[in-house]
């Protein structure tokens, strides 16, 4: 379903509308009926400029139950998580836990995600971190490891399988 | 003597060895002892953006092994920081969501209460320590230097969670500056992010945003910079020379960890506070050696 299905629908989806109220009230939360569109979120929003965000318009296309649009969209993942948005905001709504609500029922629902948060989250399964430790360069572009540095070794679960397991299941629950 | 769960998370124990290394150095000074918490994993923070379920165990499990061995947890990084308060105080107003994390923490043995405290490096050393004990110790104060603050999204924003400081006007950092001797004050950047959180994505936009918080503090005369939060020193220390390549400018403004600093004040060895590691030339300043001087 998309924004042009939905305006250009002569018979109200029924099946489509309820799965839309479903959607909202998982989100109910956050979502904005409070918005009134002033745009001060957009104004603050540290990825305006370059990656074009606008959380003002996030809201008011939930709002309007354009979930599905949105969890399809690559703005979602242009947030610098800054959180500037639900500081300024004069109704104390939140668009950067709608932006993390959104791309979390992205990933739920099987689409695409950027390349670098697969990556992490892979990384994160396999051994507990988001990197594994590098080898650096100091100024004199010489290499350095954590052991060269007497840095003791990089923490790791010592059953990481297990860990492992647990995580994997994790990933399939829902918080709401 | 106070002890902490070293809670590192994962950018400075994989490269951002700078920091952990002024880290171990300078809190013992304090009678602080660093205990390693060698079961840990990342946060969950980044994970928010894939699952938040997976997010709160993650912090859970964290704090779960701090609760295991009944101390305290310190997180020298502010998106770790955040995201561990968060789910602490999530779990605290959901006690069914506490149950749940609790029946998978069970499978190792671990428990989630909810009563470990959490620090950051900024309410760490201004509000545990205090300033006075920070003036007692400085043996060489860096009185030549103004530099500016970056404190990191993350360490102010949002209030509707516990934050080390104020979210529009935070001043501690300027404080603890202050009180080794350094001079420093507002400017309009403060706030900017330096884009670090979206790199891996959007490389190109990130620098830019690093490259240009840099550049406004160099021309605004600034001798150098003072990060508390691993990812902004990333930006802009480490990939000082790749945001002036992506911004088109020359930026040579010297970035240093406000706990390098404070080691430095301390008179602590300049080799054992990382400072080799930083790319930014801040052997430009007079009180810092340079690579050979260290070697």
């Amino acid at each position: 379903m998309s924004l042009i299905d939905l305006t250009s629908m002569a018979e109200p989806d029924e099946e489509e509308q309820e799965k839309i109220e479903e959607t909202l009230e998982g989100l109910k939360e956050d979502i904005p009926d409070l918005c009134y569109q002033c745009g001060k979120c957009t104004s603050g929003c540290e990825a305006f400029i370059l990656l074009e965000l606008e959380p003002h318009s996030i809201m008011g296309k939930s709002k309007a139950g354009f979930i599905d649009e949105l969890v399809n969209s690559d703005e979602i993942w242009t947030c610098m998580q800054c959180f500037k948005c639900q500081e300024r905001c004069p109704q104390d709504l939140s668009p950067v836990r709608v932006i993390f609500a959104l791309k979390n029922l992205a990933v739920a629902a099987g689409k695409e995600i950027p390349s670098g948060y697969q990556k992490m989250l892979q990384s994160v399964l396999g051994n507990g971190l988001i990197q594994q430790p590098k080898e650096v360069l100091n100024r004199a572009n010489e290499t350095r490891k954590r052991e060269d540095l007497d840095l003791p070794p990089v923490p790791e679960p010592e059953d990481m399988d297990k860990v492992q397991q647990i995580l994997m299941k994790a990933t399939q629950e829902k918080l709401r | 003597m106070k002890e902490l769960g070293l809670y590192l998370g994962c950018v400075i124990p994989t490269e951002q060895y700078g920091y952990e290394m002024s880290i171990r150095e300078v809190l013992p000074k304090f009678d602080i002892e660093l205990v390693d918490l060698e079961e840990s994993t990342c946060c969950g923070a980044p994970l928010r953006n894939v699952n938040m379920f997976t997010t709160m165990y993650l912090s859970a499990r964290n704090m779960a092994l701090c609760e295991k061995k009944g101390i305290d947890l310190y997180a020298p990084c502010p998106i770790c920081h955040l995201g561990l308060t968060e789910a602490k105080e999530s779990l605290e107003e959901n006690p069914e969501l506490k149950d749940k994390i609790n029946s998978k923490l069970e499978e190792e043995d671990l428990q989630y209460e909810g009563s470990t405290e959490l620090y950051h490096t900024l309410d760490l050393l201004h509000d545990e320590i205090g300033l006075d004990e920070i003036e007692d110790q400085v043996e060489e104060p860096l009185d030549d230097l103004t530099f500016a603050a970056h404190y990191g999204c993350n360490t102010i924003r949002p209030n509707d969670l516990d934050r080390p400081d104020d979210s529009e006007n935070p001043q501690k950092l300027e404080e603890l500056m202050e009180t080794i001797g350094i001079g420093t004050e507002d400017y309009p950047e403060k706030l900017d992010c330096c884009g670090g959180q979206v790199i891996s994505d959007h490389n190109e936009s990130a620098l830019t945003k690093a490259g240009e918080k840099i550049e406004a503090v160099q021309d605004q005369g600034f001798d150098g910079l003072s990060t508390i939060c691993p990812w902004g020193h990333r930006m802009l220390d480490s990939k000082q020379d790749s945001a002036a390549d992506t911004i088109g400018e020359s930026l040579d403004l010297p970035v240093m960890y406000y706990i390098q600093l404070l080691g430095v004040a301390m008179g602590i060895e300049q080799s054992r506070l990382g400072l080799e590691l930083n790319l930014s030339p801040v052997d430009n300043l007079e009180a810092i050696e340079s690579i050979e001087e260290a070697e």
